[in-house]
């Protein structure tokens, strides 16, 4: 379908984003590279896989970048919205899977779940995601086996309700908080992740979820 | 009243000094009166508590704390830690701000070579 768009947040992602929005592109015509200021060549290999590029001028967290590719692809009359990591831990495979529900009209905000599609999860990564998903059922309320999956899909409504303000890692929690105020229907649907060597290296450390449940819980209490 | 000690004597001058500049700056607009208001009144506060420590230890004494100085510490603490945390709020609200401007920048840049 036509207004279908994929948005990929990137930060220092030379050496696979060329391969990343070449697959996107063999499911999806619409690819949005939002490049965070990266320093290396992010924004050419982007750019000649065939993305259109965004470039924050200063580098302002995972969180802003989905935010600039969503309010892009809305301006530019999008009727469903994939959003996706640059490091290659997803698959364009999951592509149909996601976006089903949305032209269904069975969903406006399609979850991507690790854990319910049979992917390779590291103990430690597997431990670190089980205690958030705790703290977001208690925060959010919703009821979701993986909350911090940068796959997801958004029909127009669904992300026209979403505004992101934290501009680092805990956007993921506000997403949930987001999409159960709009009190549009949420379904989750298992995904692939692949946790390659270069994912693993360039993923969230166990630690930092600390530094993120502090700016998610701040940013609840401070507008 | 006796002779002022030379760290009442300091401590006067530096509080006339910040209370003239404060004014002097709110004169010329640099910032508006009712900060400088604000900011003088805190100074001539801690100036009459150095001249006649008598009242602080009242206070303290009426709030159940042993000594006045210890007043004076309780009530320094509690004012940084207000300022720490209402320059806390101002700077995220600064970095929201710049994150609009980027992804207006950003927007606007790729609107360009459409």
């Amino acid at each position: 379908m036509a207004g279908e768009w994929v948005v990929v947040p990137a930060y220092n992602e030379a050496t696979v984003i060329g391969s990343v929005v070449a697959d996107l592109r063999t499911k999806i015509g619409k690819v949005v590279v939002v490049d965070d200021c990266s320093g290396d060549g992010t924004v050419d290999a982007a750019r000649s896989a065939g993305a259109i590029v965004l470039k924050h001028v200063i580098n302002r967290g995972q969180g802003a970048a989905l935010q600039t590719g969503l309010d892009y692809a809305l301006r530019h009359g999008a009727t469903a919205i994939v959003t996706f990591d640059a490091d290659g831990q997803h698959s364009a495979e999951d592509l149909p899977v996601l976006l089903a529900p949305v032209y269904e009209h069975r969903a406006d905000f399609v979850l991507g779940s690790r854990f319910t599609g049979g992917s390779d999860v590291p103990a430690l990564r597997r431990l670190t995601l089980k205690l958030a998903i705790i703290f977001t059922r208690l925060t959010s309320g919703l009821d979701v086996t993986d909350a911090h999956n940068g796959l997801r899909a958004f029909s127009r409504r669904g992300a026209q309700a979403i505004h992101i303000r934290l501009d680092r890692m805990a956007h993921a929690s506000e997403i949930m908080d987001q999409i159960r105020a709009s009190g549009l229907p949420y379904v989750e649907v298992p995904v692939r992740v692949r946790y390659t060597e270069y994912a693993r290296r360039k993923g969230q450390r166990g630690v930092h979820a600390i530094r993120v449940a502090f700016d998610y819980l701040f940013g609840r209490w401070v507008r | 009243m006796g002779a002022l000690t030379s760290f009442q004597s300091i401590a006067l001058i530096v509080a006339a000094v910040v209370v003239a500049a404060t004014l002097a700056a709110a004169a010329s607009h640099a910032v508006d009166w009712r900060t400088a208001f604000a900011w003088a009144a805190l100074w001539i506060v801690a100036a009459i508590a150095i001249l006649r420590p008598s009242i602080t230890v009242a206070i303290a004494h009426f709030l159940g704390i042993g000594r006045g100085a210890d007043l004076v510490f309780y009530c320094g603490i509690l004012g940084m830690l207000l300022g720490f945390f209402a320059v806390y709020v101002r700077m995220k609200r600064l970095e929201s701000q710049i994150t609009r401007l980027v992804r207006s920048i950003a927007i606007r840049d790729a609107q360009e070579r459409e």
